[in-house]
C-alpha cells in the first residue's frame, strides 16, 4: 500500500535500494544510546531559536541613547528581544538548550567511555567526538559574549586575559580572536560571526561526519544481545518506522520540557545584570568552566615556570596548560589501548576497573576543582581544597578499583556456585 | 598513424610524468591557496577603536567614573563617615550614610571609582581611598596623599576586572582590615600599604596614582601610574 502511494517517486527515483539501507537499519536499544540523539536534539532546538533570535539582535557595541540613556546596540537589541511577544521565552530556550547541549555531550562521553564504546574500529569517532564536545563549548562561550551585559562583558574579558597571558603568540592571538584588546568595537561583530556561522557550520559538518562513521562502523549492541543474532548482524529496531517514532516522541519531549524550564527559571536575566559599566560584578563563570575557574583559584600565585626565556605564569599554567594537557590525554585515550579485536559490544564497568577507577578519579578531580570556585562562599581555606584536590580523586579512584575488585569476587563465587549442579549432571 | 602508437607513455620532453606533473600542479596551486588565505586573513584587522589611547598625565582632573555624580570634578571634605559593613562593588559616595548625597566630594572613609577628566578608557580606570594620612605606611608613597587620598588602578593585576572595596575584613583569609577586594578571584590588597596583594591570586600591587589638588580644590593626577597597568602580557 504504501508501496503504491510512493511508487511514482519509486520510479523515478528508485529509492527502495535506499529504503533497504538506511530505514530498515537497525537500532540497539539502550537507554544510554539516546544521549546522543539528545545532543542531536538539542542542537537543532538552538539552531531554530538562534534563527529566531537573529531575527532581531544587533551585532553591535556601539553605544546608543534611547530615552536619555546610552546602551551598547546589542544589549539594547536583546531587551527588546525580551519584550517581544515570544521573544523572551525564545531567548531562554536558547540558552537552556546551550547547558542542555553541554551536558549531554559530557554524559555521551562518559557512556562511550565507561563502555568501551571508542575501541577499535570507533577511534576515530572518538576523535570527532571531542572535537564536538571542544566547539560545543567554544559556541556557548562566544553566545555567551553577544547580549553584551555586564556579566557577559566581564566573562569574556577573563577569557582575554588568560588568552593574552600566553608567551609569545598570546597577545596577537588574543587581539585576532577578540578584533582587538577587548572590549574593542570589533569583538562584537567577530564572534557573532563566529557564533552564528562559522561554529554552527563546523558543528552541522562534524555531526555529519559522526553520523556517517557511525552507520558504517554499525553500533556498539549491549552484551546482553550477544549470541542471539547471525554473528555480523545486529540486533535493534528499525529506523523506520520505530526508532522514527521514539526520535519523533523524544523531540516533542525536549522542547516541551525545555519550555517548561525556561518559563519557570529564568537564565541570563540581562535587565537585572544591566548593561557594562566601570565596575565589575561578582561573577561565575558558567559550570562547564567552573573547574578551570577553581583551578586558577588553587595554582598559587608565585608558581611560574621558566622556560626557554620566557615565563609561565599561573593564569597559563591553570588557564590553558593543564586543561589543554587533560583534553589531549582525553584525545589519547582509544591509542592507549591495545587490544587488536573490534570491539562490537558494550563492556561492562566492571570489566576494566583500571579504566573504571581512573574515570572516577579524573570526575571526582574536576568536581572538587568546581567547588573550589566556590570557596569563599564555602568559607573553607585554600590550603584544604589544594590537599582535597589531590587526595579525593585518589581516594575515590582507589575506593572504584576495590569495590570492582569485591564485586567480581563476589559474582565469580555466585556464578561458580550457581554452576555447580549443572557440572555436575553431566 | 603507426608513429602514434609508438609514443612512449612519457612523452614529455623534459622526462616529468604525467602524474608527478599534476602532483606538482596541485601541491603549488594548494600552497599560493593557503599563502593567499593567510595573507587575506592577516589583514583582517581590529575595527577603529573608539577609545583614545590616552594615558593619564599631570594635571589631569579626576572625575566621578559612575553614579549620580558622573563627571563632576571630585574634591575633598573631611567629613567622617561610619563604615558600613560588605563589599561594595559599586561605591557611591554618601550613598551609605543614610544622607542625601554630597554632590562633588569624597569624605573621610569613602571610595568611589574615578577617571582622568576626557580620557574615559578602561586602562585609566582609578579607585580612589579618603582615609586618615596617618594610617598609611609605606610602600605607599606618603607624599601622594593630599587630605589622606589615594588612588590606585583600579585594573586587577590578575586578569584584569575592576577592583572594588571591602568595608568588611576577612580574617578567614588572614585580611583583618577594610581592603581593596576583587571580586573576580577574591584577590585582595592593602591599600594602606601600597597596595600590597595580601590575599589571592594577583601577582603584584596596582600602581598608586601621584595624586594633588589644584587651586579649585579638586583633585588632580601629579603625574602617571607608577607601574604596568592590569595584567601583564604573556611571557612577561
Ligand atoms: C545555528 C545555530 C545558532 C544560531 C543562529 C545562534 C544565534 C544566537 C544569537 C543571535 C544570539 C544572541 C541573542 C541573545 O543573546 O539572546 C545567541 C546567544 C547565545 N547562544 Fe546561540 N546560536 C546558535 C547556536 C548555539 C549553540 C550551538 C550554542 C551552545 C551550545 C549557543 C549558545 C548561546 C548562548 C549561551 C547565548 C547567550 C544567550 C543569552 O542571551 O542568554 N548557541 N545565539
Ligand atoms: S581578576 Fe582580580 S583576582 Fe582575578
Amino acid at each position: 500500500m504504501q508501496r503504491q502511494g510512493l511508487g511514482w517517486f519509486e520510479e523515478r527515483l528508485g529509492w527502495s535500494g535506499f529504503r533497504e539501507k538506511f530505514l530498515d537499519k537497525a537500532f540497539p536499544m539502550h537507554p544510554s544510546f539516546f544521549l546522543g540523539e539528545i545532543a542531536l536534539f538539542s542542537f537543532v532546538i538552538l539552531v531554530i531559536t538562534g534563527i529566531y533570535l537573529l531575527f532581531s539582535y544587533e551585532p553591535s557595541a556601539q553605544i546608543i541613547t534611547v530615552g536619555g540613556r546610552s546602551f551598547p546596540a546589542a544589549y539594547h537589541s536583546v531587551t527588546q528581544i525580551d519584550k517581544q511577544p515570544f521573544g523572551l521565552i525564545v531567548r531562554q530556550v536558547h540558552h537552556w538548550a546551550a547547558h542542555l547541549m553541554i551536558a549531554v555531550v559530557i554524559l555521551h562521553l562518559l557512556r562511550v567511555f565507561f563502555t568501551g564504546a571508542f575501541k577499535k574500529p570507533r577511534e576515530i569517532n572518538w576523535v570527532i567526538g571531542i572535537l564536538l564536545l571542544l566547539i560545543t563549548v567554544m559556541a556557548g562561550f562566544t553566545g555567551y559574549l553577544l547580549p553584551y551585559d555586564a556579566f557577559s562583558v566581564t566573562a569574556s574579558g577573563i577569557g582575554y586575559q588568560i588568552a593574552a597571558s600566553i608567551p609569545w603568540i598570546g597577545v596577537a592571538l588574543a587581539k585576532f580572536v577578540f578584533a582587538g584588546q577587548f572590549p574593542a568595537i570589533g569583538t562584537i561583530p567577530r564572534f557573532f560571526g563566529y557564533h552564528v556561522v562559522i561554529i554552527p557550520l563546523l558543528l552541522i559538518g562534524l555531526i555529519g561526519l559522526h553520523l556517517l562513521v557511525m552507520i558504517k562502523q554499525k553500533h556498539t549492541e549491549p552484551s546482553s544481545s550477544r549470541g542471539r543474532v547471525a554473528p555480523g548482524r545486529l540486533l535493534g529496531i528499525p529506523l523506520w518506522p520505530q526508532q522514527t517514532s521514539l526520535m519523533v516522541m523524544l523531540f516533542l519531549l525536549m522542547t516541551g520540557g525545555l519550555l517548561l524550564i525556561a518559563s519557570i527559571f529564568p537564565v541570563h536575566p540581562i535587565e537585572l545584570y544591566g548593561p557594562p559599566g566601570p565596575q565589575t560584578p561578582t561573577v561565575k563563570p558558567d559550570w562547564y568552566f567552573l573547574w578551570v575557574f577553581g583551578l586558577l583559584k588553587l595554582i598559587p600565585g608565585w608558581l611560574e615556570i621558566h622556560l626557554g626565556g620566557t615565563v609561565l605564569d599561573p593564569e597559563v599554567i591553570g588557564g590553558i596548560l593543564l586543561p589543554s594537557l587533560l583534553i589531549l590525554l582525553i584525545f589519547l585515550v582509544p591509542f592507549l589501548n591495545r587490544t587488536r579485536e573490534r570491539q562490537n559490544y558494550l563492556e561492562p564497568v566492571t570489566k576494566h576497573p583500571l579504566r573504571t577507577s581512573i574515570g572516577t578519579g579524573v570526575l571526582m578531580l574536576l568536581l572538587t576543582l568546581s567547588a573550589a570556585a566556590y570557596q569563599e562562599v564555602l568559607d573553607i581555606s585554600l590550603a584544604i581544597f589544594r590537599l582535597a584536590a589531590v587526595l579525593l580523586p585518589l581516594l575515590v579512584g582507589i575506593a572504584t578499583y576495590l569495590a570492582i575488585r569485591l564485586f567480581r569476587g563476589w559474582r565469580s563465587k555466585t556464578i561458580k556456585r550457581a554452576r555447580e549442579p549443572l557440572s555436575s549432571d553431566r | 598513424m603507426a608513429e602514434e602508437h609508438e609514443r612512449p607513455e612519457h612523452a614529455n620532453q623534459a622526462g616529468i610524468g604525467r602524474r608527478t606533473l599534476l602532483r606538482w600542479v596541485v601541491g603549488v596551486g594548494a600552497f599560493s591557496s593557503l599563502a593567499t588565505l593567510a595573507l587575506v586573513l592577516g589583514t583582517v584587522k581590529p575595527q577603529q577603536t573608539s577609545q583614545r589611547d590616552e594615558k593619564i598625565k599631570a594635571g589631569d582632573v579626576l572625575v566621578f567614573a559612575l553614579g549620580p555624580n558622573k563627571g563632576d570634578p571630585i574634591t575633598s571634605t573631611n567629613a567622617s563617615a561610619s563604615r558600613p559593613a560588605g563589599i561594595v562593588i559599586v561605591p557611591e559616595p554618601g550613598q551609605h550614610k543614610g544622607e542625601p548625597i554630597i554632590p562633588t566630594s569624597v569624605g573621610l572613609g569613602d571610595v568611589t571609582l574615578a577617571f582622568p577628566r576626557g580620557k574615559e578608557m578602561h586602562d585609566n580606570l582609578i579607585i580612589l581611598i579618603h582615609l586618615k594620612k596617618s594610617r598609611f605606611v609605606p610602600p605607599t608613597h606618603l607624599n601622594w596623599l593630599p587630605d589622606g587620598f589615594v588612588a590606585y588602578s583600579a585594573i586587577c593585576t590578575h586578569l584584569g576586572c575592576t577592583v572594588g572595596y571591602s568595608y568588611e575584613p576577612m580574617p578567614g583569609a588572614g585580611v583583618p582590615y577594610p581592603h581593596i577586594h576583587c571580586p573576580c578571584h577574591q584577590g585582595m590588597y592593602n591599600d594602606m600599604a601600597g597596595a600590597e596583594v595580601v590575599s589571592g591570586p594577583p601577582p603584584r600591587p596596582v600602581p598608586q596614582l601621584p595624586l594633588a589638588l589644584n587651586a579649585k580644590g579638586e583633585l588632580v593626577a601629579d603625574g602617571p601610574f607608577d607601574g604596568p597597568v592590569g595584567p601583564l602580557p604573556g611571557g612577561r
